[in-house]
């Protein structure tokens, strides 16, 4: 059987290829305990990490600017 | 360029990393994702249920594995441990159902045909006594061989020891390598290395830790 580390960095992989990155993510986190010394995995994990980050900080910035238009019809 | 407009170029530019990732990763996610769905199957079989069904599909969609021989031995090596021990866990007997025994079957077969696949290297040599020494002997093979792969290893280390002021640099280095990329030369170095440094009275233990870590990446050999 796998391991609990393979088979999270397996499903996060499949996840990946999916476009599924915030499932990537949980999964990567998972496997991070067994995989501290793999470039390869760390490279793959903080990219996921830095782009679930990034789309967060975007879906925030797209509710600002529509609460602004909002504002500009109330006033206009 | 607003804030927006930055955002959206970095996440343009890591999905298209992530995306290039994948593709390169293809064919191993292909395997990686039959492999994690038999690892599925034989949870399911261990807590007791009936799992035909769901063998009989990944047989369907995965028989090819084994006439087309693009598994890797260790992942070959990997399902057959997979598949046995979900025989094991159906416990196949005279009252089994139809479909059971010819899962059941199909389970021999694949471990069959896997052991009819491996090849199989066997060493002979000869009584030390009773014949003369030939001139060319199988042994002087096994010194050439060798030979080469010190003559690699040395230029490895050469590589490794360019940049760095203490062997014990180069030695970190070199496991990661071990276990990063799943590097013989690099692991065989590594051990070389490691007892080296202890025959000069270096505390050795976490570079040993390491080094088992890193064998078993390479027996491993999944990711």
């Amino acid at each position: 059987m796998l391991s609990v580390g393979e088979k999270a960095y397996c499903v996060a992989l499949l996840a990946l290829k999916n476009k599924e990155y915030a499932n990537a993510l949980s999964f990567f986190e998972k496997a991070a305990p067994y995989f501290s010394n793999n470039k390869e995995f760390t490279l793959y994990f903080e990219t996921t990490r830095l782009l679930v980050e990034v789309k967060s900080k975007l879906g925030t910035l797209e509710v600002d600017d529509k609460l602004e238009i909002e504002e500009i019809f109330t006033h206009g | 360029m607003s804030q927006t407009d930055s955002l959206q170029s970095l996440e343009s530019l890591l999905e298209t990393f992530l995306d290039r990732v994948v593709f390169l990763k293809e064919k191993k996610l292909h395997v990686l994702d039959g492999i994690n769905r038999l690892d599925d199957i034989g949870l399911l079989a261990n807590q007791g249920k009936d799992v035909t069904d769901d063998i009989g599909d990944w047989f369907a969609a995965h028989n090819k594995w084994l006439t087309d021989r693009t598994l890797k031995d260790t992942e070959l090596n990997r399902i057959t441990g997979m598949l046995s021990k979900i025989k094991r866990e159906i416990n196949i007997d005279d009252n089994s159902s139809m479909a059971e025994q010819k899962i059941s079957s199909e389970i021999d077969r694949w471990s069959n045909k896997k052991e009819h696949s491996a090849p199989i290297l066997t060493l002979k040599r000869k009584p030390e006594t009773s014949i003369p020494k030939p001139t060319t002997t199988p042994s002087s093979d096994s010194i050439s061989l060798f030979v080469r792969r010190l003559s690699k290893m040395t230029a490895l280390f050469m590589d490794y020891a360019n940049s760095k002021n203490h062997i014990l640099s180069v030695l970190e280095e070199l496991l990661q390598k071990s276990s990063t990329e799943t590097n013989k030369d690099a692991l065989i170095l590594s051990a070389f290395i490691i007892y080296y440094l202890k025959q000069n009275g270096y505390k050795v233990e976490p570079y040993v830790k390491k080094l088992k870590e890193a064998e078993t990446l390479y027996k491993k050999g999944m990711f």
